[in-house]
């Protein structure tokens, strides 16, 4: 898997902590690797964006991975998440599609 | 070479042997004396940010020249989305540094004299542009940072560059030679140009024929021979020692770029450099240009800039036990108004803008200097709002050697104590990072970087279309039917 930010220009999520939490939780988990997002061997991409905006949500990003999961602030995929579960539910997601 | 990180700027300018004097001391390296440091830290980040993962969507491109990965600020903007994207680098890296990070004054510059070298080229068939492309493969190669030097001393403002009794007033040619040019004058508040790797010069107004000798754009490293740099004062930089890291505010990026008086002593300029010689009838053309792409950026920095002046006027009210106040929440609320007032304009200038026949893409010109125009006001009134919730403890706070201090230092505590879960020191942080942020240079940038209010008024004036608006007004009052 790999992780894409939008820019972070001026996000409504604090997507460091974001993207942080999630490598952390990743690391632990022995089925799932984290590679760089310009990697052509890409099975999950998480793009990180910090509002509704979703500047990082784009077609070229998204035909780099087999399959995206797009946060854009509080939501996930469009469904609402909380800013404190997003990792979480994150993490859940990726062990359900490795 | 390729991108680099901030330490390898440093080093970089380490290298670099230019002649800057500062309290009348010669200055052996910038990088490492603290009247500089924060100024080299914030262009530091320039280059740190676009290489971290979260910003290097907004901070780096690739480059149209050889579709090599580049720093965005040694981009040629070739799209909307390019203009949009530097609005929003600004105001990120305005965020991370509350100062101004000094790197867009040339790339603007760069942009400006992309598209204005092509123009000249194609009536008089000269070779600027190809000459200027050099010099823009040998910035994105090595990720340098150019200071952008329109602004001239220009002596007394009524006489035009040639009518001046001291010609040195403008920056002119003075000797013409078969392999470059000898220039002299100074160029004055130039950002960012003693930490810079090198300069691009530029006319500042609209010439005539007698000014010839003005009309001249050129580049030259920061260490030329004759190139010398005095650097300017700001307001309390006597704060900057390491006694006094909280009583500077914002000890690690400082306030504003960091400005110097840049003197041109006879500097000779190889053709290669040399981007307009002579060529008066551009000269306005490429100060438009310049002046809208410098305008459509401060809505960005300058809304990054708002938004941390607002999480430590926010932050403060919480310490204080102001918060809840309904007339404090609404004077918050002006604040951001204000401040995402100005991001719209940016935005809308950017959305707005369009290609030149060089390719390159610069933003509407008229919306551009209406941002600017609003910066000069809305900065002001967010910083009167913060001055208002902050109080007088603003301007009469003790230092950080007393709050220290063995004797005294038991009072300035107990007195600045606001609330038993709050220390003094945090109240005492963001006071002084609120007064570094809205008093003295920090709000006079906002006023005449980029060019003074009449400035922007006298662009709008010539882009208001007024005589479709007297038109749309005849026709609807049925006017000579
Ligand atoms: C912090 C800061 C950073 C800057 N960075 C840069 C930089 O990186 N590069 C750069 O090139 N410049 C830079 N500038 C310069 C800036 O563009 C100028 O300050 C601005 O254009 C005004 O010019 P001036 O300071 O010479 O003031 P003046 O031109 O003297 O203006 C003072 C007042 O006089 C009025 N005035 C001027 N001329 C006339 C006239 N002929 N008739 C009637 N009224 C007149 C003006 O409208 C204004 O109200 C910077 C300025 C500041 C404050």
């Amino acid at each position: 898997m790999a992780l894409k930010y939008c820019g972070s220009c001026n996000p409504l999520i604090n997507l460091s902590q974001i993207g942080h939490d999630l490598l952390t939780a990743i690391e632990k988990e022995d089925d799932l690797v984290f590679v760089s997002p310009e990697s052509t061997d890409i099975n999950t991409l998480v793009i990180l964006c910090g509002c509704a905006r979703a500047c990082g949500n784009l077609i070229e990003t998204r035909a780099r991975a087999k399959r995206s999961i797009v946060v854009a602030g509080e939501t996930i995929d469009m469904t609402p998440v909380a800013e404190i579960n997003i990792s979480g539910t994150l993490t859940e997601k990726l062990r359900k599609v490795k | 070479m390729g991108m680099m990180r901030g330490d390898e700027y440093r080093d970089s300018l380490r290298r670099l042997k230019p002649e800057i004097y500062y309290l009348a001391e010669k200055i052996a390296s910038v990088a490492d004396h603290p009247a500089f440091m924060p100024h080299v830290n914030a262009a530091a980040l320039t280059y740190d940010m676009a290489r971290a993962p979260e910003f290097e969507e907004l901070l780096t491109t690739t480059s149209h020249l050889d579709g090599k990965k580049i720093n965005f600020f040694t981009h040629i903007h070739h799209s909307t989305h390019d203009l949009i994207r530097k609005v929003k680098a600004l105001r990120a890296l305005g965020q991370h540094t509350a100062s101004c990070f000094a790197r867009c004054v040339g790339h603007d510059a760069m942009n400006a004299i992309f598209s204005i070298t092509y123009d000249i080229d194609q009536k008089n068939g000269t070779d600027y542009h190809p000459r200027f492309i050099n010099l823009l493969r040998e910035v994105q190669a090595k990720d340098l940072f150019l200071s952008g030097a329109m602004t001239d001393a220009k002596g007394d403002r009524r006489l035009s560059p040639s009518q001046q009794p001291d010609p040195d007033q403008y920056v002119h040619v003075v000797e013409k030679k078969k392999d470059g040019i000898v220039v002299r004058g100074a160029k004055t508040h130039i950002t960012g140009a003693v930490n810079a790797h090198g300069h691009l010069v530029m006319p500042t107004t609209a010439m005539k024929e007698a000014d010839t000798d003005f009309a001249v754009c050129f580049y030259v490293p920061v260490d030329a021979p004759g190139v010398i740099h005095v650097f300017g004062r700001q307001t309390n930089d006597d704060r900057k020692c390491s006694g006094c890291l909280i009583d500077q505010g914002n000890a690690e990026f400082g306030i504003v770029g960091g400005e110097a008086l840049l003197v041109f002593e006879d500097v000779f300029v190889p053709w290669e450099h040399v981007f307009m010689c002579g060529e008066h009838d551009f000269a306005f053309e490429l100060v438009e240009r310049f002046a809208t792409a410098h305008r459509q950026n401060y809505g960005g920095c300058k809304a990054g800039l708002s938004d941390v002046l607002i999480g430590a006027i926010y932050g403060l009210n919480e310490t204080q036990g102001t918060a809840g106040a309904a007339h404090i929440k609404d004077k918050i609320v002006e604040m951001v108004h204000l401040a995402e007032t100005l991001y719209c304009c940016s935005i809308a200038c950017s959305c707005q803008g369009y290609q030149l026949p060089a390719g390159n893409f610069i933003a509407d010109p008229l919306l551009a200097n209406v941002t600017k125009l609003n910066v000069t006001r809305n900065v002001y009134e967010i910083a009167r709002l913060a001055q208002d919730m902050a109080g007088g403890m603003l301007a009469t706070l003790p230092s950080e050697a007393d709050w220290r201090d063995s004797v005294v230092g038991k009072y300035v505590d107990k007195y600045l104590k606001t609330s038993a879960e709050v220390p003094a020191e945090t109240r005492m942080r963001l006071l002084r990072l609120i007064e570094g942020m809205t008093c003295g240079t920090a709000l006079v940038e906002s006023m005449h970087g980029a060019g003074s209010p009449q400035a922007q008024k006298i662009m709008i004036m010539r882009r208001a279309n007024l005589e479709h608006k007297k038109r749309l007004a005849r026709n609807l009052a049925k006017i000579g039917e």
